[in-house]
């Protein structure tokens, strides 16, 4: 993330959050926190607990942000993308955002139910990588569509049901709906390249045989006792071995919700 | 091909419960937001470092990102670091950690040091690489902790050592790892039953004594990698030569170790001149420091040394200590009226040889400077002096607070022209825009002499340094120059050789080593002798590493 991007992240995260921003130029953000994002980022329990008691409601820090190298003399604190701040801001956005059920506001219509799943699939041999997919699946006809976040961000949505608009129930019922997924998710991987994965396989496979001859070794003179010791510290190296050496897919959802789509729009996305 | 393949489980299952407790939900605007949240934070490509991307406040050296680039491409995160002293082991292990942290590949985490470099490698982990280690104070620590820094000697102790090797630890960093190379000492074995994924070894010497030791440590990261013992001892031998000359061994020892020179990195280090400046005191000055030679110190010789290292620095400095002396000897009235004379005497005395030597040099340059003291006195006594010449300096202290010492710091970069410090104590303070350095009085303890230049000769460094040593002859001073520091070249040496040949030579502590020879010594002439039999034991020991090994040290 460049510092420019930065700076418009917290712009956005903090309206979002209902912060009051009390300046915002290049590079520079003073923001005045809410209670909720206080206790969150300036972690002062103490603070929070002894102003309830009294019955009162507390004052929420103001805080400044500097992204702008040039903005450095500046009184703030220096935010960029290693800084534990910006990650404290993006795990609290991660949780904030992650389920959801919305509404397209599209006037006098029927909605059609979508199941919308955006996936981080991470793949660890010898070092790891990770993919986004963000996947939308009608849950009437059960059609899949790739891309699905791109495809939102044209459509305004609400959180409540728009006035005389009305939604078709569901016939694909959510669990099933990710069973779907995980079956496609499965069927997309087997298709990728698997070099990476072959390669982690043959270094396994290498140092497991140089792991045996070792042991072995030293297993034909042990006593008895050695033998039990040598067994343990043997499982012990082949259990690190496989940690880091077998390849392994892990799929996780990032976040994911229920959206309600005009028919016109549903049409659109399955490409009818 | 089989590859392991797991589905989150848990998020269907919220999700549905979510729905059918109608919440709560968050806007379109909010999940979106959380969506390129994730996208930012996604890992696109096996190759090449996330990690630099992370800590723009860190300029890495070519040496350093190829080492941490070899470890995670090649070695699969298990590997000796052996660069060379100074060409920042911690720096490399910080950021392939980093690496793996950002990958989301290390989560819990031990680091294993020496006990005195714990705080710093917290402070470092902490300032350098945002990795929120801490160090191992209580025992509950171990358990709840992602990140923790503890020496060995307290992690194998009960009753740590069972909640230690009952954890499994996704990366391990062991530092000063030529300790480890015994294989039948506790240390060793307490290791080598640790749960670890990833490992990082740190040594400047893979190779101590013998060919074995590059044995037991390959054989913690990979065990059988270099065959069983038998077998290695068979096919290698066991002189450490053969590191440098079988070409098998050196590939196959490459495969796991990264170790960087000082001359391959690249880096066009500026040069340290160095300047022994010779003071001969005033004739009253050398009476004054001749009857501190006082027969009353017969039984009690360590008094009179520091009385005199004192009065090589300044007459403020002894007379601090003489102050004392008579304060807590008025029963005994030789004593007393001893150091009351002494008293006199130097009260008598004109402005020190050795700071007029500092007003020749400091006056005659409009650069700035930075002098290390031993003594306080000496270093209000210099600012004084210094101030009535028409020079500005700050004081600095290790015991200062770290906003006054970068205060303090700032006034040196922008307005004062001399820093008066007593010690080197202070890790991340930048002075590298300084490039001249007085050693006012030289500490006994080289390993502070280097700490000292290190502030000012290391990365960053434009310009060539100038160190100057004052040193007055006839005097304490003398011995310590002629004999010790030319002779082992001491003040060119890089600190860590030094620290293993004090270690081989077991000298645990060469200041306290060289006290003793000279409260010992009934005599100038015995001292001489002893000071250069130890000399001596360093000459021979450096030769023996240089021809025997270029791959293992330099010591």
């Amino acid at each position: 993330m460049e510092q420019q991007a930065i700076h418009n992240y917290l712009h956005n995260f903090f309206s979002l959050n209902q912060c009051e921003i009390k300046e915002s130029r290049q590079g520079k953000i003073t923001v005045k926190l809410n209670e909720e994002l206080d206790r969150l980022l300036l972690n002062r329990p103490f603070y929070w607990e002894y102003i309830k008691k009294i019955g009162q409601e507390g004052e929420t820090a103001t805080l400044t942000f500097i992204s702008s190298p040039s903005m450095r003399h500046e009184e703030g604190e220096w935010i960029h993308f290693g800084s534990p701040r910006l990650h404290q801001i993006f795990n609290s956005q991660l949780a904030q955002g992650r389920y959801t059920m919305l509404y397209e506001q599209a006037g006098q219509t029927a909605l059609n139910p979508w199941l919308v799943n955006n996936i981080m699939i991470s793949y660890k041999g010898r070092q790891k990588k990770d993919e986004i997919l963000s996947i939308g699946l009608h849950l009437i006809n059960g059609t899949m569509v790739f891309n699905f976040m791109e495809l939102l961000k044209k459509i305004s949505f609400s959180s409540v049901i728009p006035d005389y608009s009305y939604t078709i129930s569901p016939i694909v019922r959510i669990p099933s709906a990710f069973n779907r997924i995980n079956n496609y998710l499965q069927h997309y991987l087997s298709e990728q390249e698997d070099d990476w994965a072959k390669e982690a396989y043959e270094h396994f496979d290498k140092e497991k045989e140089i792991l045996n001859h070792f042991y072995e070794s030293y297993t034909e003179t042990a006593s008895d006792d050695e033998k039990e010791l040598l067994k343990e510290r043997y499982e012990n190296e082949v259990d690190h071995l496989e940690k880091r050496l077998l390849p392994e897919i892990q799929i996780k959802i990032i976040n994911g919700g229920l959206f309600y789509l005009s028919e016109t729009t549903s049409n659109q996305f399955i490409g009818k | 091909m089989d590859i392991k393949y797991q589905f989150d489980k848990q998020f269907p299952n919220e999700l549905d419960k979510k729905l059918i407790e109608n919440g709560p939900f968050c806007s379109f605007d909010m999940f979106q937001m959380a969506y390129e949240t994730a996208k930012s934070l996604a890992v696109p490509n096996f190759k090449g470092l996330m990690s630099p991307n992370y800590l723009p406040h860190m300029e890495f050296l070519d040496h350093q990102l190829d080492c941490a680039k070899q470890v995670v491409e090649k070695m699969s995160g298990r590997a000796i670091l052996a660069d060379e002293v100074g060409l920042g082991k911690t720096i490399e292990a910080g950021l392939i950690l980093k690496e793996y942290m950002v990958r989301g590949l290390a989560k819990k985490i031990l680091i294993l040091v020496p006990a005195s470099l714990v705080n710093q490698w917290v402070k470092e982990l902490n300032e350098k690489f945002y990795i929120p280690a801490v160090s191992q104070r209580k025992s509950y620590v171990w358990e709840q902790c992602d990140v923790v820094v503890s020496s060995i000697d307290t992690a194998k102790r009960p009753p740590h050592k069972d909640i230690v090797l009952s954890q499994k630890y996704d990366f391990i960093i062991i530092d000063e790892a030529h300790k480890l190379k015994n294989h039948k000492t506790k240390n060793y074995q307490f290791v080598n039953s640790l749960k670890k994924t990833y490992c990082l070894l740190l040594t400047a010497t893979p190779v101590q004594n013998q060919l074995a030791d590059i044995f037991n440590l390959v054989t913690i990261l990979k065990p059988g990698y270099l065959g069983s013992y038998d077998e290695f001892s068979k096919t290698f031998g066991n002189k450490r030569s053969a590191l440098k000359r079988d070409e098998n061994l050196k590939q196959l020892v490459q495969n796991v170790m990264v170790r960087n020179r000082r001359e391959d990195t690249g880096i066009d280090w500026t040069k340290r001149k160095i300047d022994t400046i010779w003071i001969n005191f005033s004739e009253d000055e050398q009476s004054a420091y001749d009857d501190l030679d006082h027969e009353l110190f017969s039984k009690d010789p360590f008094t009179s040394i520091t009385l005199k290292r004192e009065f090589c620095s300044s007459r403020e400095a002894c007379y601090l200590s003489l102050k004392k002396m008579v304060e807590q000897h008025e029963e005994n009235n030789s004593k007393q009226e001893w150091g009351e004379q002494v008293i006199q005497k130097i009260e008598q005395l004109p402005h020190h040889a050795k700071a007029k030597k500092v007003i020749d040099i400091i006056g005659n340059s409009d650069e700035k400077f930075i002098i290390f003291t031993e003594y306080r006195a000496t270093q209000y006594y210099l600012q004084w002096y210094l101030q009535q010449h028409g020079i500005s300096s700050v004081p600095f202290r290790g015991g200062f607070k770290r906003g006054k010492k970068e205060w303090m710091t700032q006034l040196f970069q922008n307005h004062a022209q001399v820093l008066i410090a007593t010690e080197a104590g202070g890790e991340g303070i930048n002075l590298q825009f300084c490039n001249n350095m007085i050693h006012y009085d030289l500490p006994w303890n080289p390993m502070r002499l280097e700490q000292r230049i290190g502030r000012i000769h290391r990365f960053g460094q434009k310009e060539d340094v100038n160190i100057y040593y004052l040193a007055i002859r006839n005097t304490i001073d003398e011995h310590l120059i002629s004999l010790l520091y030319e002779k082992i070249n001491l003040f060119e040496r890089v600190i860590g050789d030094l620290d293993d040949i004090l270690e081989q030579l077991n000298i645990p502590n060469l200041e306290n080593e060289i006290k003793e020879i000279f409260a010992e010594s009934q005599s100038p002439g015995e001292a001489r002798i002893k000071m250069e039999n130890l000399t001596a034991a360093f000459q021979q020991n450096q030769e023996e590493g240089m021809s025997e090994d270029g791959t293992a040290s330099n010591s």
